[in-house]
């Protein structure tokens, strides 16, 4: 039995200018597509590195205004924004140890906005970490080929958690 | 019959035609939209929109029909899942059944139950590759869901989760065609079993 809807919903169907004019035929087929796009990414690699650097940058700036271990909601938030847009950039991009450290970087925020407390060695150790991975030599650099670093910065986020207050009393 | 109204045997290899359409891409991220903008010309797309803010995103929809918003669910300055209720929830708005796709870097259940309620086609995980963001496009090409209006929502059925994702797109080969959930219940007993069917072979011999 069909069920009766209630007299205040309304359903009913939607053909969007979207889905008329995107199954019309002569689009570029799937596989062509798809690599033409990786190819138009592949272009961007210059130009992303510049762009991580002058990224770099403003995050410093970003960080120099937080005082002391003293970091306002605000600032944490923008510092976080540039982190993620880091991380995802850099996965789409191919940069894994970029990536790897902004996600460490993007964690230890989490952990700050939950209640941990603002460590300027932990965030600057990650900082100088960035700023590493983004010079020619670690560019094609995988996290497993630096356990040191790696490790360290799996510690550095570990330490950030310690610090988060305990919910649980 | 259009063009638009025949349905591909299976969405695996589907391809779509994004030339003319006008897609607007929202992210706060400088690079983020010159990566997307890069994957949609890749795809063939030729009138391509960007908009670092929720102003931007209004501003452009009001200014021009837009086919189809990509989002970032953390759009500044509430976020993408705001923007998505209030072009949904504004009933002058020609664009308010607009497909709208929304890209997270939080891809937790939490934020896709929440991208849902407040109106998006279909959600996509950041980091995105091309292949995923093709699929998703593909996806919501051929999406023959109804629309709901009812006092607290609108937007596109959220009850499409039972039927699983459309054959091809975007799945692993290893993925089950229909996800099974754990049982929540104890099996019936073999006797229970027999006792049933018992009971069904005497309806029917009555």
């Amino acid at each position: 039995m069909k069920n009766k809807l209630p007299p205040n919903v309304r359903v009913f169907a939607v053909k969007t200018r979207f889905q008329e004019m995107a199954q019309r035929p002569g689009g570029v087929p799937r596989d062509i597509a798809i690599q033409q796009a990786e190819t138009g990414i592949e272009s961007f690699k210059t130009e992303f590195v510049d762009w991580v650097g002058r990224e770099l940058q403003d995050l410093t700036q970003a960080l120099r205004k937080v005082e002391g271990d003293q970091a306002e909601k605000a600032q944490i938030d923008e510092i976080h924004q540039r982190c993620r847009q880091l991380r995802d950039t850099g996965t789409t991009m191919g940069l894994a140890l970029l990536t790897f450290i902004a996600d460490n970087l993007c964690r230890v925020l989490e952990a700050v906005q939950s209640g941990a407390s603002y460590d300027t060695e932990v965030i600057e150790c990650h900082i100088n970490a960035l700023f590493l991975a983004k010079q020619d030599a670690y560019r094609n650099i995988r996290p497993d080929q630096v356990p040191e670093m790696t490790s360290g910065l799996h510690r550095m986020l570990e330490r950030a958690n310690r610090s988060l207050p305990d919910k649980t009393g | 019959m259009t063009a638009a109204d025949q349905k591909p045997r299976s969405l695996k290899n589907a391809s779509v035609n994004l030339r003319d359409l006008t897609i607007l891409i929202a992210d706060p991220g400088t690079f983020m939209r010159r990566v997307v903008y890069g994957m949609l010309r890749g795809f063939g797309a030729n009138r391509i929109l960007e908009a670092g803010d929720a102003a931007g995103v209004l501003s452009a929809l009001m200014q021009q029909k837009v086919d189809i918003l990509i989002l970032d669910a953390k759009l500044p300055p509430q976020d993408g899942l705001a923007v998505t209720q209030a072009i949904r929830r504004n009933v002058d708005n020609e664009n308010r059944t607009l497909p709208i796709l929304i890209m997270t870097s939080d891809a937790q259940q939490l934020t896709i139950r929440e991208a849902r309620d407040s109106g998006a086609s279909m959600v996509v995980a950041k980091p995105m590759s091309p292949t995923t963001l093709y699929d998703r496009l593909v996806w919501i090409a051929f999406d023959r869901r109804q629309f709901i209006d009812c006092p607290t929502y609108f937007g596109p059925d959220r009850r499409f989760k039972i039927e699983g994702y459309p054959t091809g797109v975007g799945r692993r080969a290893s993925d089950k065609s229909i996800e099974v959930s754990d049982a929540t219940e104890p099996n019936l007993e073999q006797d229970d079993i027999d006792s049933l069917f018992q009971a069904a072979r005497a309806g029917q011999n009555e």
